[in-house]
């Protein structure tokens, strides 16, 4: 036995002994973050991250308990597993009936990896930061590009799970992103233009061989003059129009709009008073009209790539596909095994993560993808009299119930008889969830779709940053407000 | 032998002290403990303990910058992690303007207020203060659903570097937060308070619960249309406003970038007389610490000094490369929001004599606002922002509030809200994030002017 697992058996002991209902416990043993970043030629930021810890739930039959540490030591393993079942028990005083969850049968010594041709952690620094000084170099097209940045990120985590139930597995989990993004300034005017994605870039689970194929390199220069191109371009034309969303900025609308929105925790309130809630209603689901009939939207922890792909969640509940929306009708939700059993369901939909070891596991995201259409790039402009082509987010806002939407992206390019045409500059969109998916009116093809990487999806108390993904093709939407900011 | 020792004992100064010549370094040990009890529908869903340990070096080799973390601190465990910072700098482009670590010369750090006590609390006893919250809200909002969350602990933090400085600060903090609604009614309707404070005995839970009961509406909201008007903001509304005016005014990398919305401003009139905000991290008006993450003593910065734009805030990296001084800002190196830092965490707008009645009373059409949801910049060098407003959102005429109104869609700058603060309230809260490290301290106000660009449903 590892001395991980000797920690772990040693605080699932000590939960056992003091005679609560369940225990589960996660050691997180290493823990590895790496993050460099070149900014204008110099270091802005060059880190790595090793941490390990190990957290305790455990489960009175009217309250939960959750306790982390970082400390990987036996006594630290048992006061963390005492912890838990104090705050447990003083939190059951003010529950008035017995938690109820669905029965999960958990695995037996589980193990999942996740694939990887070159581990991101042993690639030769120096080769990593002379890819990201090379690209950023290339960003600084002209004067007016007064900051450029290319940088890398990897994520790795080796887990052992064991519950009371008698469920364990132990997994890695690799992720890794790169992206490089230039920012042009003249007088009081910003444009920042970003490649493939804002927010760092995209994101994978892989190795460093997804960062070498990003070809940041050659795409820098692009990013650079059209940063600076922003700067003349004319404003985003205002009025209600045809508007064709890039995959990118697609992914994001899918990750606010339907992804928050479905999570079951939000919709019975336990988020109310932080993230909010949602305008899902547990009756409607099955009935709820979400969307246009050319709308399909599945959770797939299964996906190969996905930041939200995994063996199994951290209660033990295998990685699934589940339907969220099948031609427009909400037929589905993120759930973990408390919430699934409140809603009347079998199972779990295995969606409960936790960021790390000192944090409790929340329903989040998995992959969460809108599912490709037949219709090329060129056949979804064909239609469009007069419009708008916007991509790669710039700002993002929704309300706290997932209805009113406002998204802001870095460029857009005016669409004028199924033709692209100019650029146009601070273009804003915005609408209420339900009439904006209803006006979704071609969905572009596989060729049109991409597997997007968030990184920095943000819920709970304390905060806690998911990493997800999110598929998404190229689609267009009638009749929708956008302006120039 | 002595070295030994030193080593066992304090294994992080060891180091920093130990480094070769032509390698400077400093270093940074963080230990919190904090206790967070959430509540939703009425009970107690998700309590949760803490405790963490790390220790972050960061490397300078000819300029070359380099910076690694760990949570194990056994001499083993420093001595890989300067390894990782070295071989992380060795690679570094240089930073050619870098200005060294601060020495341990003047302003020296001021000992700040701690409450030993909040740092103890155990579990039983923050979750009483959550069930002191929960039985109040519920007594005044019969019948609502109640949700919310109460933090209390500690962190402590020691700086080390290689030109002697070795300092040290501690914080205290509770805070609470909570919400009352009626998901029944349609539309529904709910109600918001909060409130921190470096000692939890001063974190009245009796009436952050009321004020949330009191303030759900008992008729249901009207559709008022977007537009531009004058708006009472609540502590809440003017927090974010004053946390984005930071990160786009204030903020070291948006100066240094040259996207900051005060770039050109700086020194001119940005608001009127009354307005003056200080950053003052030591205040014991605010959450306070001593020193920030790099060891500069805090002190108080006028940020807009009686209406006047004042400076940048920076660190050691961008204190560099504009030629600036430091100011004592700094955020950790490895902080997930390098991005955005260094940048004020320790906000204090001074009051001024109105009650909130008085606010609305000067109000002749206009809105009340309680608080905003998910803000985001949409575009930093004009300082613009958008939002929503939720938790009671209320229409004013003639003086009175009149009615709750449905939620809207705010799309304006952060520079036209303090350029239109017509009055200010006399009594502040402390507002704080979830761990206590950055707090704003701020009374409501009334601006003359806020763009409201859409409505939602509810």
């Amino acid at each position: 036995m590892s001395v991980s697992e000797e920690l772990v058996d040693l605080a699932l002991d000590a939960a056992q002994a003091s005679g609560i209902a369940y225990a589960d416990v996660r050691l997180i043993s290493p823990q590895r973050y790496l993050n460099l970043a070149v900014q204008d030629g110099a270091a802005s930021a060059l880190t790595s991250t090793l941490s390990s810890g190990l957290g305790v739930r455990v489960r009175t039959d009217r309250a939960w308990g959750f306790a982390g540490t970082g400390e990987l030591t036996p006594s630290a393993a048992r006061a963390t597993a005492r912890f838990a079942v104090r705050l447990a028990r003083a939190a059951s005083r003010t529950a008035p009936e017995p938690l109820r969850l669905t029965d999960e049968k958990g695995p037996k010594n589980g193990r999942y990896v996740t694939a990887v041709r070159h581990d991101p952690f042993e690639v030769s620094r120096e080769e990593a930061v002379a890819l990201l000084t090379a690209a950023e170099k290339r960003l600084h097209v002209s004067p007016e590009v007064k900051s450029g940045v290319a940088s890398f990120q990897a994520w790795d985590e080796t887990k052992t799970f064991r519950s009371s139930a008698g469920a364990s597995f132990r997994s890695r989990i690799v992720h890794v992103g790169a992206g490089v993004h230039a920012t042009a300034v003249r007088g009081g005017m910003v444009q920042r233009r970003s490649a493939p994605s804002s927010f760092g870039g995209d994101y994978r689970q892989a190795g460093f061989e997804f960062v070498r194929g990003l070809g940041l390199e050659e795409r820098a220069e692009g990013v650079g003059k059209e940063a600076v191109q922003l700067l003349d371009a004319p404003a985003c034309p205002t009025g209600p129009t045809t508007l064709v969303l890039g995959s990118s900025q697609l992914a994001l609308q899918v990750h606010e709009s339907v992804g928050h929105a479905v999570e079951l925790d939000r919709i019975y309130g336990s988020e109310a008073a932080y993230a909010g809630t949602s305008w899902v209603t547990p009756e409607r689901i099955g009935t709820l009209d979400y969307g246009s009939d050319l709308m399909n939207v599945v959770a797939d922890a299964t996906e190969p790539g996905g930041l939200g792909t995994f063996g199994w969640d951290d209660e033990g509940v295998p990685a699934q596909r589940v339907p969220i929306v099948r031609s427009g009708t909400l037929v589905g939700v993120l759930s973990s095994r408390e919430a699934a059993a409140r809603l009347g369901l079998e199972h779990s939909g295995g969606t409960a993560r936790a960021d790390g070891p000192e944090r409790a596991p929340l329903i989040r995201m998995t992959n969460i993808d809108l599912e490709p259409g037949d219709l090329s790039f060129e056949e979804v402009l064909e239609d469009v009299e007069e419009g708008v082509y916007l991509e790669t987010n710039r700002s993002w806002s929704i309300d706290d119930k997932r209805l009113n939407f406002q998204f802001g992206t870095e460029v857009g390019h005016r669409i004028v008889r199924g033709e692209l045409r100019e650029l146009v500059r601070n273009p804003i969109y915005s609408g209420m969830t339900p009439e904006f998916w209803n006006s979704m009116d071609a969905v572009g093809d596989r060729s049109t779709w991409h597997l997007w990487g968030v990184p920095n999806c943000g819920k709970g108390q304390p905060s806690q940053a998911a990493r997800v993904s999110h598929g998404a093709p190229v689609a267009r939407f009638r009749r929708v407000a956008v302006r120039g900011g | 032998m002595a070295t030994r020792q030193t080593s066992r004992s304090d294994p992080v100064g060891a180091a920093v002290r130990g480094l070769p010549e032509g390698t400077t370094a400093d270093a940074r040990v963080i230990r919190s403990s904090w206790t967070t009890i959430r509540f939703a529908n009425g009970r107690i869903t998700q309590p949760h303990m803490e405790r963490s340990f790390r220790v972050s070096f960061r490397v300078a080799e000819a300029g070359r910058l380099g910076t690694a973390t760990t949570g194990d601190v056994t001499p083993d465990g420093i001595a890989a992690v300067v390894r990782a910072a070295r071989s992380l700098a060795r690679v570094a482009p240089v930073e050619a303007k870098f200005l060294g670590f601060p020495g341990d010369s003047p302003p020296r750090p001021r000992t700040v207020a701690f409450s030993s006590s909040t740092a103890g609390l155990g579990p039983e006893a923050v979750t009483r203060i959550a069930e002191r919250i929960l039985s109040a809200a519920s007594e005044r909002s019969p019948g609502g659903r109640v949700a919310g969350v109460v933090n209390v602990g500690s962190d402590l933090l020691r700086v080390v570097n290689s030109r002697g400085l070795d300092r040290s600060t501690r914080n205290s903090a509770a805070h609470a937060s909570v919400l009352v609604d009626r998901p029944e009614r349609d539309p529904p309707v709910s109600g918001w308070s909060e409130g921190a404070h470096w000692d939890a005995a001063h974190l009245d839970a009796e009436t952050l619960g009321r004020e949330a009961g009191e303030r759900v509406a008992t008729r249901p909201p009207e559709s008022v249309p977007p537009g531009n008007y004058r708006v009472v903001l609540r502590g809440p509304a003017v927090k974010d406003v004053l946390e984005f005016l930071s990160l786009v005014g204030f903020g070291g990398h948006a100066e240094q970038e040259g996207w900051s919305c005060l770039r050109k401003k700086r020194g001119r009139r940005i608001a009127p007389e009354q307005v003056h905000l200080v950053d003052d991290p030591r205040s014991s008006s605010s959450l306070p610490v001593s020193i920030d993450y790099e060891g500069v003593a805090g002190r108080p910065l006028r940020l807009i000094d009686h209406g006047i734009a004042g400076p940048a805030v920076m660190d050691v990296v961008t204190a560099g490369r504009l030629g600036r001084p430091l100011t004592g800002h700094a955020l950790p190196p490895e902080s997930p929001f390098g991005e955005w830092g260094p940048v004020p965490t320790h906000l204090l707008l001074a009051p001024g004599d109105a009650s909130e009645e008085e606010l609305i009373r000067s109000t002749r059409r206009g809105l009340l606002v309680t608080r905003f949801h998910y803000v985001r910049i949409v575009d930093p060098g004009r300082g613009i922002i958008t939002g929503m407003t939720r938790d009671g959102t209320y229409r004013i005429e003639r003086g009175e509030v009149v009615g709750p109104v449905r939620n809207l869609r705010f799309t304006d700058s952060v520079l036209s809200v303090v350029r239109g603060v017509e009055q200010l309230g006399r009594s502040r809260r402390i507002y704080s994030d979830e761990r206590g490290s950055s707090a704003v301290t701020c009374p409501s106000l009334l601006t003359k002017s806020f763009r409201f660009t859409s409505a939602t449903l509810f």
